[in-house]
């Protein structure tokens, strides 16, 4: 059965990096995988085209270009269909809308969405409003993950992310463990996904391949596949393409996240 | 990579794809319709539609709305909708805020469950040809079950040619059109008068859209009437979009009371040319009819859409055209048009009417008459 997922989590805590991996991964596997970038910065898909930035989907409806499928979305490692949704220039329209309008030409020029076994969207920071919702929205998510480190603020936004899920009636299949090196880290992570009424996934060990292999332009999974950091990834895409249990999460009040991170 | 030609910017207002979808929702036999938007987005044509039957309430999105979402408004106005009117069947609209936020209409009514169907219709104003939202709303009306494919399909085709209609000689004909009162009603009567006090042999042509057929027949009915009381009636060919099996529902209960006040009249339309719906399409019927019977024709008098008619074989004819219209007035005479008359306010009178209403270039012309 073909899943379609959505990563979530604060700006900078390692989305890209850890879908680009599962995706990697999960291509390995024999999986037929489409990652969609939600991120104006348009890397969710850089490490598995050799570094190779695509045009975007805004890029070119910014140009006024007549797009069609070969424009968007593109090949990497092992068939992983790419496409980068992009945004406008930093401070001027609406990248929220720009998400609405770009996944709905996509569906409808592009068979990627339908014919993968896996759509990965890389959404960019928490929900900020209702553009970067509409993955889930317009039912095109059937799972949600949620990416943090131990830390107050990723947590925080973790939180947060639950809350908007929640509200939405959409339910969540899991926390995944970005190490910062945060004392503790993997409890306290593993103890917000139990309150939030998850599970913890996985923990990735924070580990300086993953940037050595991302400055090269690829992820681990093609670079350093015999890596340890490399089985993590691959442990991670297991879990996530098995069928698991999932829940519309629980919410925690700020004094309770603020205690999780002492312990 | 083909670069889309960049469509020239259009300065003047134009319908919106809300309000196009507005009215289809009306064509569809909605009860009542919720605006997820501002209260004041489409406040004119809200008030007007409510005059032809079906109620328009809005969730009044305001600046907190904006900032924080209005889902559970949505909610409750829909809820309120419910319990308040009853109704068989509703829609909801989005407005340029609503889009723009991200509002999922579908959420409401997952949220609510309706027992009856619920168009939903996602659309904004920032489409540049109006006609996207009536094909959103049909789209709608489709996956709901309310019309079927073949229907959709015929709409569908229908709406492409309008949008067509209006790039070549309508109002996104050019960037700019100044706004005319047309030529003086009392002149271009006084014309045609004439022309059929001189034995000249006319066609008297009404393409017109939807409900505004209402009015714009009795411009052609005063034709007639002039026609007849100056005794030279078969001097008159009569056409008309008034094929009472073709459109949606209301498209088709407004030809039929139209055809029954005529023929209350004792009218006779020599040729139906299509559907109330036809207008965009109905000139190439009008074009073969008369190459193949009517090319010696001294004029013609065209009401509702003029400008959808071929100029081929009426070009030599002595031109009158009705629009309501006030910007059409021009593209009209840059078409050939001789003379060019602008029934205003025309669609406002035709709504929730169900006879034949009075015109005021019809009155001109039977006042007119009685005095010759």
């Amino acid at each position: 059965m073909s899943k379609q997922i959505a990563i979530y989590g604060k700006g900078g805590i390692g989305k890209s990096s850890t879908a680009s991996n599962v995706a990697a991964a999960c291509a390995d596997d024999g999986h037929r995988v489409t990652i969609i970038g939600c991120d104006p910065k348009s890397d969710s898909s850089i490490t598995l085209l050799n570094g190779r930035r695509i045009p975007t989907i805004m890029d070119l409806m910014r140009q006024g270009v007549d797009i069609t499928e070969d424009d968007i979305v593109f090949n990497g490692y092992k068939g992983v269909k790419c496409v980068e949704i992009g945004g406008p220039e930093p401070g001027i329209g609406c990248a929220g809308r720009g998400i609405i309008v770009a996944i709905n030409l996509l569906r409808k020029i592009s068979k990627a969405l339908e014919e993968a076994d896996l759509v990965i969207y890389d959404v960019p920071g928490d929900i900020v409003c209702g553009g970067f919702v509409a993955p889930v929205k317009k039912g095109l998510v059937s799972e949600a993950y949620v990416l943090t480190s131990g830390e107050y603020m990723p947590l925080y936004a973790a939180n947060n992310i639950c809350k908007g899920l929640s509200r939405l009636d959409v339910t969540f299949s899991g926390v995944i463990c970005n190490s910062r090196g945060a004392p503790n880290e993997e409890n306290i992570v593993n103890m917000f996904a139990k309150e939030v009424g998850s599970e913890l996934l996985a923990y990735i060990p924070k580990d300086v391949l993953v940037q050595n292999c991302e400055r090269e332009g690829y992820s681990v999974i093609e670079k350093a596949p015999d890596s340890g950091i490399a089985d993590v990834y691959r442990k991670l895409a297991k879990a996530i393409m098995a069928d698991k249990e999932a829940k519309v999460p629980r919410t925690l009040d700020d004094a309770r996240l603020r205690e999780l991170t002492r312990i | 990579m083909p670069v889309i030609q960049k469509e020239q910017l259009i300065l003047h207002p134009r319908p919106s794809s809300i309000v196009a979808a507005l009215y289809t929702l009306r064509d569809l036999e909605t009860d009542v319709t919720i605006l997820h938007g501002p209260p004041g987005c489409s406040f004119k044509h809200a008030r007007l539609l409510e005059e032809d039957g079906m109620r328009v309430v809005t969730s009044s999105l305001d600046e907190s709305g904006f900032v924080f979402g209005g889902m559970d408004t949505l909610v409750e106005v829909l809820e309120k909708v419910i319990e308040r009117f009853n109704p068989k069947r509703i829609g909801i609209v989005g407005t340029c805020a609503s889009m723009i936020i991200g509002e999922e209409l579908h959420e409401a009514v997952t949220r609510v469950q309706p027992d009856v169907p619920v168009i939903e219709v996602e659309v904004h104003a920032g489409y540049r040809d109006n006609t996207k939202g009536v094909i959103i709303a049909l789209e709608s009306a489709l996956s709901a079950g309310i019309i079927d494919e073949a229907e959709f399909q015929r709409q569908k085709s229908l709406l492409k040619e309008a949008t067509m209609v209006e790039k070549r000689h309508g109002a996104a004909s050019k960037d700019y059109l100044e706004p005319s009162r047309g030529d003086l009603k009392y002149k271009v009567a006084e014309r045609i008068i004439q022309l059929l006090k001189e034995g000249k042999s006319g066609i008297n042509i009404m393409n017109a859209k939807k409900e505004t057929a209402y009015m714009f027949v009795d411009i052609n009915a005063a034709v007639v009437q002039a026609a007849e009381k100056l005794g030279v009636g078969s001097n008159i060919v009569n056409m008309a979009n008034l094929d009472e099996n073709l459109g949606l529902p209301k498209t088709r209960r407004d030809a039929r009371n139209i055809n029954e006040d005529l023929k209350g009249m004792g009218i006779e339309i020599h040729h139906i040319i299509g559907g109330l719906d036809e207008y965009p399409v109905a000139g190439n019927n009008v074009n073969n009819l008369i190459a193949e019977k009517y090319p010696d024709f001294d004029f013609a008098v065209i009401t509702g859409v003029p400008h959808a008619l071929p100029m081929d074989n009426i070009k030599d004819m002595e031109l009158f055209s009705v629009t309501n219209g006030p910007r059409q007035v021009a593209p009209l005479k840059d078409m050939g048009h001789n003379h060019v008359v602008v029934e205003i306010d025309l669609h406002p009178r035709t709504l929730g009417v169900n006879h034949i209403v009075e015109s005021e270039t019809g009155a001109t012309i039977r006042e007119m008459v009685k005095h010759v």
